[in-house]
């Protein structure tokens, strides 16, 4: 924001017109093609929809711990029909929007939106990406979506109730509201698919000379890999919601069984597959788990290497598992399906491939560890918010384990065990992540820094509240609670569970309004932050070698690179770290290149 | 402030094995098994349950000891500059894949007794010989019930003939015996589930899909719907009720007289739609 | 936290100093890979498009190879002479349009934008047929939505039912145009009129065959378990319309009176539509948006400079190509 704020002050010396004003407000704010304001774009608008994603959690955390009961305050307004009571049906509507704001309009969009857009330039030393208008299309390709997601709680109906798996042929007896999920999703494949396209563009061709592959950070390599595992999982989606929008709309029969009639879908064509949407879906949705957190893995890699003041540990197997991932991630999608009436004989060879994409994960928490072995750890916010993440991740990942034994999962499938598995990789790891990755990179986006106080005090809570909403759901789902039932206590296996789903929603609604410290220390520090340097962590990457934040165009110097980003503790030189920039003490090989 | 953020740290590993420890004592545990091949299945969930919790206590606890260790506060020393260790990293690599490679071949036949090996197909595993084990009865999902369809007991328990005895949620089988019931779905995807017989398999609509299993202990037990089939998902509730062959039959007998007597609670043709 | 405050406070001197927009340098890159960054996006596109209709074409055959019958390619009035003609025309626009990359290159704009136009025509002669093709299909009350299309999975009573409805809604129809034309001729006229000739041919057609269809409902209705029931209906159905197994063609009512437009049976019919249409539509789809940026290509002048342009559009062009050949094996010929 300032860097531009910056940008029109140089420009308000001339005399110039209002209209002339509105415009340049226009073109720097709202329609720019710069990478910082289009990402810091992304970041707001994911963040408003993570408060809204939060809230519909409430809601299923109120219905689950007290099914039935009125809402205070908010009930009578929301639902006066039920008399402040959520319906069964608008449940439905609440896990099945609180999983798409969360996955769609915020975990993706954050990760490759905000910080892709934000990092990718600066980290590899260009100007800008390679293609700056695209890049401002895939911003504005997301407001349709907005709208469409946004509307869809309004138009008869109500919103999509399917799940975010929305598996027909339920989907296909819902209305209007399944129609504007299935182009609001469209139109945010369309947005990351220019996104994925672009990043990758810039990050082959536009790296700063001596930035080699293997001296990028590890974060671009995350970057760079989930843009592949978009460009390649996710047309296979926007395919499958095309399918199911002609089902729904045109009469189609894709996925729609012989001779099958229900609700309003009645349609004699057939001979369609169910099980093929399944397929369809989970071949995109199962890398997409790992497009939710390859990039929150390199984010913390970085953060952790420079809170440790330490050389990342093994940064070449880090390369390499993250790659392995994203391979083994799209031979992995059938273990979504093990008891969906898929041939048995497939949910063994899903299995054994599921387990081996342990493996990855395995060398790189090791290597975190390895990371923070011996090292001089600074337990700023950041740091605090990325150990957090492999620790939760540690949990979020053996879970998994649980659930790729197939025997296992007859028992456990559907049922709480997967939420919280789900949970502790996307809310306990990549949203802990963003929020480290938000504290540490928040002086080079607004030239300011956070508080530092009130950010623990936020860690702090958010870190207890939740480990006690989601660790609670693995014991449920022990016991078989399963998930997406408005009111599981009428079951006598499950009846005695409600004290613990009290207890659960107690602490959501703890979760939910620690962010508030969250909120404000984010505005605030906007304006009243103490003014951050170029490089207030003393870290290597080129980014902090820029203006903070950085102008138009980035580089007020010609950036070479001499290093990899993790010199920290380099006895090459008496500085504790060693800037990618920095060249070699006495034997220069090449004359510096003017900088500041 | 390290020390106080490390012993944070220190305490995931603590309450999460604590909490896992007290859940049984207060019932927050796996429900009864009654079923003859649960056994194996909960087996399997409690050697993975120690494998990965002593990953977990190890993992975490490293992790604890070194932010306790090595916080930058009250000791200036300098780090450890190195980049990996090639063989740390071999280590690292083998161990797990090792490890993940036991646990997915160790259960492989836990999972073909459950969902390959189907006593309708017989011995001969081929369908429709003369060995194979005819459907105990026939489960329909539809929103929001379950439709079960028994064989009389006159036709030698063929079904689709016209002594065929309909009922709706309360399933009745007879204990210590093979069950074989075809699982079909009227509309919408819906998932027999059976706590209790750590049984669950997915209804679909143009499916037929067999399930089989052998009741050790009579009860009535919980009958849920695991998939998301509607507004009304969270009531399509069953009773599952395990007795004796001669109960099961008196049973079967008198649903067949009400039935007889009252024609009208015939459900139409429409639930088995080929 | 204490450090990075100080940190900040030595490093704002150089921060007002180099905050610096106003000394924007022009970076310059060592690239990757010895191409244009254009070039390269389009590579990356055209894999996304890869996968896209990698999706389609799977569900296809998924789709295909599960369904228990398909029809043959001429129970739904297709032909592999015109679908290979179509695939002709698509390869020379493949080459017409290196051609003018060719020219382009060579800065010959005045040739470049005649092969360039060259492409447009055979892209639109593909179209073209595409059109000619589908009118065919709906000409025979084949395609995939509502309200229902003719096509019936089995010849069932109720596809015996939907045959009687039409014949009737046929009959009336006829009848009222007959005594209207009662009403408006004087009698003599009447007999010689042609169109009263013809209408009453088509009378006759429509009375003798719900006579025969009766004849059919009844024998099926009556007594299920007797083995007449399939026959009857398959031969109603085998009147309207053979099914040709032997790929030899033998013409049905429907051929021989092309208003009749009765329901037809067509095991895997819909499902048949239902992809015909996904895959051959969203081809057609990519064909327009090619078509479209040629004929903005049109005004421009196009040299060298333009060049890489025109062999980036090339390359979306020889995709859509490729992807046609795909199509049209899987959907003619087997
Ligand atoms: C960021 C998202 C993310 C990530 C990273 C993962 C990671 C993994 N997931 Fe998860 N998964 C989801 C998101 C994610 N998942 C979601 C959203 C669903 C539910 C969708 C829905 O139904 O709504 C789901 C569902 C899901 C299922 C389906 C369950 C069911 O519906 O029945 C399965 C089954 O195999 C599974 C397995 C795994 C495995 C094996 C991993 C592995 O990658 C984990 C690997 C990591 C570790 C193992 C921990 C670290 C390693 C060590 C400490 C080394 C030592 C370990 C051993 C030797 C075991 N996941
Ligand atoms: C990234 C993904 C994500 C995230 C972050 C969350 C977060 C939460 N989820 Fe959700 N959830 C899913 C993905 C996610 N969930 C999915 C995929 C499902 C499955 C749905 C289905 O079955 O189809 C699900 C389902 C699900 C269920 C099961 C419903 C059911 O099956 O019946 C429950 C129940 O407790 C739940 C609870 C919560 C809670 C309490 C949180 C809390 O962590 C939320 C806390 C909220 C916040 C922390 C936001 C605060 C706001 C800010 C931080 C922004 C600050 C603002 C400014 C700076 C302007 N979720
Ligand atoms: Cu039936 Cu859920
Ligand atoms: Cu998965």
């Amino acid at each position: 924001m300032s860097s531009t704020t910056a940008d029109s002050h140089a420009h308000e010396h001339a005399p110039a017109a209002g209209r002339a004003q509105i415009g340049k407000f226009l073109s720097t704010y709202v329609f720019s093609r710069d990478h910082k304001i289009i990402g810091i774009q992304f970041l707001f608008s994911t963040l408003i929809w993570f408060l809204i994603g939060g809230l519909l959690a409430l809601g299923i955390r109120w219905q689950l711990a007290w099914p039935w009961a009125e809402m205070p305050v908010i009930g009578k307004m929301l639902f006066s029909a039920e008399g402040g009571q959520i319906s069964p049906e608008f449940y439905t509507v609440l896990f099945t929007m609180h999983a798409t704001v969360m996955i769609f309009f915020v975990i993706i969009p954050i990760l490759a939106g905000a910080f892709g857009n934000f990092l990718i330039p600066l980290m590899i030393g260009a100007e800008d990406m390679a293609f700056p208008t695209l890049n401002m299309l895939s911003y504005w390709f997301m407001w349709p979506a907005f709208f469409a997601m946004g509307s869809s709680f309004f138009v008869a109906g109500g919103a999509a109730k399917s799940g975010w798996t929305s598996y027909p042929p339920l989907s296909l007896t819902d209305l209007n509201g399944q129609t504007l999920w299935l182009i609001g999703l469209t139109f945010v494949g369309v947005s990351s698919m220019m996104g994925s396209i672009n990043y990758m563009t810039t990050i082959i061709q536009m790296r700063a000379p001596g930035m080699t592959m293997f001296r990028l950070p590890m974060t671009i390599w995350a970057m760079f890999i989930t843009a592949i595992l978009q460009a390649f999982a996710l047309p296979v989606l926007t395919a499958a919601g095309f399918m199911q929008l002609l089902d729904r709309l045109l009469g189609t029969g894709f996925f729609i069984p012989p001779g099958w009639t229900a609700g309003n879908a009645a349609m004699a064509s057939g001979g369609g597959q169910p099980l093929l949407w399944q397929h369809l879906f989970w071949f995109y949705s199962h890398p997409a788990v790992y497009i939710m957190i390859l990039p929150a893995m390199g984010m913390v890699s970085d953060i952790i290497s420079c809170f440790a003041r330490k050389p990342l540990f093994g940064y070449k197997p880090m390369v390499y598992s993250i790659a392995g991932i994203a391979g083994l991630g799209f031979i992995v999608w059938g273990h979504h399906m093990f008891i969906s009436g898929m041939n048995p004989a497939l949910g063994m060879t899903f299995m054994v491939s599921t387990m081996m994409i342990a493996l990855p994960s395995a060398i790189k928490t090791f290597n975190w560890l390895g990371t923070v072995w011996g090292g001089n750890i600074r337990f700023t916010t950041a740091m605090l918010f990325a150990l957090s993440f492999v620790s939760m991740f540690i949990i979020g990942g053996l879970s998994g384990i649980f659930m790729a034994a197939t025997p296992v999962d007859i028992f456990i499938h559907d049922t709480y065990f997967i939420v919280a598995h789900f949970h502790y990789v996307l809310f306990s790891g990549t949203a802990m992540g963003v929020f480290g990755a938000i504290y540490f990179w928040y002086p080079k986006m607004f030239g300011r820094l956070m508080n530092e106080k009130w950010g623990k005090v936020h860690f702090f809570f958010t870190f207890i509240f939740l480990n006690g909403t989601f660790f609670t759901m693995h014991i449920l789902g022990a016991v078989g609670f399963p998930r997406r039932l408005a009111d599981p206590y009428h079951y006598q296996t499950f009846a005695h569970l409600q004290s613990l789903n009290i207890f659960m929603t107690w602490c959501a609604i703890g979760m939910v309004s620690v962010q508030s410290i969250f909120a404000l220390n984010f505005i605030l520090s906007l304006f009243l932050g103490p003014k951050a340097g170029r490089n207030p962590w003393h870290a290597n990457g080129l980014e902090w070698q820029a203006p903070s934040p950085p102008g138009h165009g980035n580089f007020d110097f010609q950036p070479v690179v001499y290093r990899g980003p993790y010199e920290y503790g380099s006895p090459e030189v008496d500085t504790d770290y060693y800037p990618q920039t920095q060249p070699v003490p006495e034997k220069e090989l090449i004359p510096a290149p003017a900088a500041h | 402030m390290g020390k106080f953020w490390s012993l944070l740290f220190l305490l995931v590993p603590v309450l999460g094995v604590a909490s896992f420890v007290v859940a049984p004592w207060y019932k927050f545990w796996l429900p009864l098994d009654i079923s003859e091949h649960g056994h194996t299945i909960d087996h399997l969930f409690y050697f993975i349950l120690w494998l990965t919790g002593v990953v977990f206590v190890i993992t975490e606890c490293v992790l604890f000891w070194f932010l306790w260790r090595y916080d930058s506060k009250g000791r200036a020393h300098p780090v450890q500059y190195t980049h990996g260790s090639h063989s740390l990293e071999i280590v690292w690599t083998i161990v797990p894949s090792a490890v993940l490679l036991f646990i997915a071949i160790y259960q492989m036949n836990a999972w073909a007794d459950s969902k390959i090996h189907n006593p309708g197909a017989g011995p001969d595993g081929i369908i429709g010989t003369a060995d194979d084990m005819l459907p105990t009865l026939e489960v329909t999902g539809r929103q929001f019930e379950w439709r079960l369809r028994y064989p009389g007991l006159k036709a030698q328990g063929k079904l689709g003939d016209a002594d065929d005895i309909f009922v709706v949620n309360d399933l009745h089988i007879p204990v210590n015996e093979e069950i074989l019931i075809e699982l079909k779905s009227a509309d919408v995807l819906h998932s027999f589930f059976l706590p209790n017989m750590r049984v669950k398999q997915d209804a679909v609509p143009g499916m037929k899909i067999p399930v089989w299993f052998r009741a050790t202990q009579t009860g009535t037990y919980d009958l849920v719907c695991a998939e998301l089939c509607g507004w009304g998902h969270y009531k399509m509730k069953g009773r599952l009720t395990v007795e004796s062959r001669d109960d099961f039959n008196h049973w079967l007998e008198q649903k067949y007289r009400e039935q007889t007597a009252t024609k009208d609670s015939q459900p139409t043709e429409k639930g088995d739609s080929e | 936290m204490v450090e990075a405050l100080t940190h900040a406070a030595a490093h704002s001197g150089a921060d007002h100093a180099g905050n610096g927009h106003a000394s924007h340098v022009s970076l310059q890159y060592h690239p990757g890979l010895p191409i244009p960054n254009g070039k390269l996006i389009v590579w990356l596109f055209l894999s996304t498009e890869i996968m896209f209709f990698a999706g389609l074409i799977g569900t296809y055959i998924v789709l295909r190879f599960g369904a228990p019958t398909w029809p043959m390619p001429h129970e739904v009035h297709l032909s592999e002479p015109i679908g290979a003609f179509n695939t002709f025309v698509l390869i020379c626009s493949s080459v017409t349009i290196v051609l003018a990359l060719e020219a382009a290159r060579a800065s010959q704009s005045t040739s470049a934008k005649g092969w360039l136009l060259a492409t447009l025509a055979l892209g639109s002669v593909f179209l073209g047929v595409k059109m000619y093709e589908y009118n065919a299909k709906f000409a025979h009350g084949i395609y995939p939505w509502r309200p229902h299309s003719l096509i019936y999975e089995k010849a069932d009573l109720n596809y015996a039912a939907a045959v009687r409805l039409r014949l009737e809604a046929l009959k009336s129809q006829f009848d009222a145009e007959d005594s209207s034309l009662k009403a408006a001729l004087d009698p003599e006229a009447l007999e010689t009129d042609s169109r009263v000739v013809t209408l009453r041919e088509k009378l006759a057609v429509v009375d003798d065959e719900i006579a025969y269809e009766k004849k059919a409902e009844i024998t099926a209705a009556t007594d299920p378990l007797n083995a007449e029931r399939h026959v009857a209906l398959e031969d109603l159905a085998d009147r309207i319309m053979p099914l040709v197994h032997d790929g030899g063609e033998e013409h049905g009512l429907n051929d021989a009176h092309e208003w009749l437009r009765l329901p037809i049976r067509i095991p895997g019919g819909n499902m048949w539509a239902s992809t015909y249409f996904l895959l051959t539509g969203f081809h057609a789809l990519h064909v327009l948006i090619g078509l479209i940026v040629f004929t903005l290509m049109i005004p421009m002048t196009l040299d060298v400079a333009r060049a890489g342009f025109v062999e980036n559009i090339g390359l979306y062009w020889h995709f859509v190509d490729l992807v046609w050949i795909f199509l049209f094996p899987l959907l003619y010929l087997f």
